[in-house]
């Protein structure tokens, strides 16, 4: 699409504090999204995300701070007047209009003659998978159609950036994990940045170039999904995304870009510096580590790294895959292991002893 | 059983309370007789004649129609600002000031009259058919803000936003978007004011000065009994009226529900 090697930025958040009345609901938010780019907030429940979406729309003042659309600050440009598009958490359909009504609706003061409108409304709708619904009362249409809906209505526009509020959240499973593939190829094809708001973990990761983790009024990492999964930088970030595991851990000494630690039922290992994040904290550093980056090792195999000796307390079987709780040796807190199922080899049994493969390079200290 | 056959007797007992004075009416207005009074004498037209041969009821239908319509507009106009400041805004003293709004729905209606004949004669206002008018929109306003804030109440708020977001101002917005999706609460307030103001008495009555509005006139000619087979006859014709007003705003009603897939809850009328 560009030509340049970097993309220009679209957004950009410097510093950006709300207040409603004594409550601070956004605590110096920096960052920018660049063009072009499918970016998530992604936070629990009250963190701030709408808010600091509803800033870039202009729906919500600041109380300090500034942000910029496109190089441009936008204190002061009215909702109205912004170059962004907003699709609704309840998607807004206007009840008393057609869906073609609805899509084109935008281009009220849109020069164009009324021929090239319907065109684009109709070209619109086809983009969105609703070919030949244009007459259709929009109140009569089901969930997943009135997103898509509201999606038309804000792309007819064209506008740089296309602000989604949990979109996909009132939808069923299937509808919305559908949902999920056809807004990435959307993007794609229109080209447009888009930023979503969401609180599901794995929604943001299946969908995001980049992803901004929010607690409490402040981002607390942003980076692309798989950092994000495999460098989380705070253990609040570990345990909001996916399943991580902890030890307890001692840091020994740090020189040189090393790090030695002695962790819980790993004993002393030798670490890069970069897999140490987190400010000190007085509660005592831990290790984390995916359960995925545990295996356990059948008669026969040995461990590509390195093994420790454990025991099964739990099996939950999943079909595909089956999750162990185990006790590695030296260690009193069960982790989480996952293994895909094999053909011809055994789930083990609760009591099990059995060796474990792992590797030093998969943990990730917190200090 | 024996319950339900109570129930029945009651509802039964109720309705006839209720509606057989009304049936009267027409069986009275269409009888060949001076007197209101069993066995009923003969059938005759001549009572709607006379009605229309009336010249001071003329001039009273006229004047209860003009303070009407302009009290419903006035009363319902008042009713938007009102319900939309107060489901839309926050303001100080919200709830102090929309309950003095509201406070002539609970105020006996005569003692509303008796205070603002004094103000508008302490203050030199001749009484004329627009006091009448003033003194309706006082008592219809709170009517409207009733009918009207639940209409506004059920707005989804993000559908105003993303007009705006699509590039509307906030006046087309209102245009577009809100006037229409409350267009029925609207004619239902049009309608429930105008009735209001169509039968409201003790207001008039002060305040009209020597303009006799409908209900006053009809008052006076209960004075003269050779007037009441007349009176009946205007009882008619006012009640098929009313059928019909009521008939229209439930129909606007419901057209409104269906065009924006709403759940019908029974509505106001
Ligand atoms: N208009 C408002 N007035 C007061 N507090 C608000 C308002 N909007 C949001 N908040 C508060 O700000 C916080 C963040 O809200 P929000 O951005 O909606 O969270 P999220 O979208 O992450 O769930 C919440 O605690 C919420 O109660
Ligand atoms: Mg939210």
């Amino acid at each position: 699409m560009t030509f340049s090697a970097e993309k220009s930025n679209m957004i950009e958040f410097k510093d950006v504090h709300k207040y409603y009345g004594d409550y601070h609901a956004l605590r110096g938010i920096t960052a920018t999204i660049k063009a072009g780019e499918f970016f998530s907030l992604l936070g629990p429940s009250g963190c701030g995300k709408t808010t600091l979406l509803r800033t870039i729309a202009g729906f919500e003042g600041i109380s300090s701070g500034a942000v910029m659309i496109d190089g441009k600050n936008m204190e002061g440009v009215p909702a109205n007047k912004r170059p962004t598009n907003m699709v609704f958490q309840s998607y807004a359909i206007f009840p008393h209009l057609t869906v073609a009504e609805n899509v084109g609706f935008g281009l009220r003061k849109d020069p164009r003659s009324a021929a090239e409108k319907a065109k684009a409304v109709t070209e619109a709708l086809e983009m969105v998978g609703l070919k030949g619904f244009g007459n259709r009362a929009a109140h009569a249409l089901s969930g997943g159609q009135r997103q898509r809906v509201a999606l038309a209505r804000a792309l007819i526009l064209k506008p740089k950036v296309l602000l989604l509020d949990e979109p996909l959240s009132a939808l069923d499973k299937k509808m919305r994990e559908q949902m999920q593939v056809e807004l990435i190829k959307l993007q794609r094809q229109v080209g447009i940045t888009f930023i979503l708001v969401t609180h599901d973990q794995e929604e943001a990761l299946v969908m995001s170039d980049r992803i901004a983790v929010m607690f409490e009024g402040e981002i607390a990492q942003l980076a692309d999904p798989e950092t994000l999964y495999r460098r989380p930088n705070s253990r609040k970030v570990a345990d909001f995304i996916g399943t991580m595991n902890f030890l307890p851990a001692k840091i020994l000494s740090e020189a040189d870009g090393k790090v030695e630690i002695d962790a819980q039922g790993f004993g002393p290992i030798t670490l890069n510096a970069e897999q140490v994040s987190g400010a000190a904290s007085s509660t005592g550093a831990s290790v984390g580590f995916r359960p995925e980056t545990l295996t356990i090792l059948f008669d026969g195999q040995t461990a590509p790294d390195r093994e420790s000796m454990a025991v099964v307390e739990e099996v939950v079987y999943y079909g595909d895959m089956t999750y162990y709780d185990i006790k590695l040796d030296g260690s009193d807190q069960p982790i989480r292991l996952s293994m895909r199922n094999v053909f011809g080899r055994p789930v083990l049994d609760i009591g099990t002893r059995t060796r474990v493969a792992w590797a030093p390079g998969a943990l990730v200290v917190f200090r | 059983m024996m319950k339900g056959g109570w129930f029945r007797v009651y509802t039964l007992g109720y309705l006839i309370f209720l509606y057989a004075p009304i049936v009267l009416l027409p069986i009275f207005a269409f009888n060949d007789a001076a007197v209101i009074a069993f066995p009923l004498a003969g059938f005759t037209t001549k009572w709607f004649t006379q009605l229309f041969d009336e010249p001071a009821l003329r001039g009273a239908l006229a004047n209860s129609l003009i303070i009407a319509v302009s009290a419903s507009v006035l009363s319902t106009t008042l009713g938007i600002f009102a319900s939309r400041a107060t489901t839309r805004y926050k303001f100080p003293f919200k709830g102090g000031i929309m309950g003095m709004i509201m406070l002539p729905l609970v105020l006996p209606e005569i003692i509303l009259a008796v205070a603002l004949l004094v103000v508008l004669l302490g203050i030199g206002v001749p009484l004329s058919l627009f006091t009448v008018i003033l003194g309706h929109v006082l008592v219809c306003t709170p009517f409207s803000i009733a009918i009207l804030s639940a209409a506004f109440q059920a707005l989804d708020g993000s559908l105003e936003e993303a007009a705006y977001d699509l590039g509307e101002t906030p006046i087309s917005t209102f245009r577009l978007i809100i006037l229409p999706l409350v267009m029925p609460g609207i004619i239902s307030s049009l309608l429930i004011t105008f009735t209001i103001s169509l039968d409201e008495f003790i207001m008039a009555f002060f305040l009209a000065g020597t303009e006799a509005t409908l209900p006053v006139y009809i008052f006076s000619q209960f004075r003269f009994p050779q007037a009441v087979p007349v009176i009946m006859a205007l009882g008619t014709l006012l009640v098929l009226s009313s059928i019909l007003l009521l008939s229209i705003a439930e129909y606007f009603r419901r057209r409104g529900i269906a065009k924006t897939g709403g759940k019908d809850t029974g509505g106001f009328l």
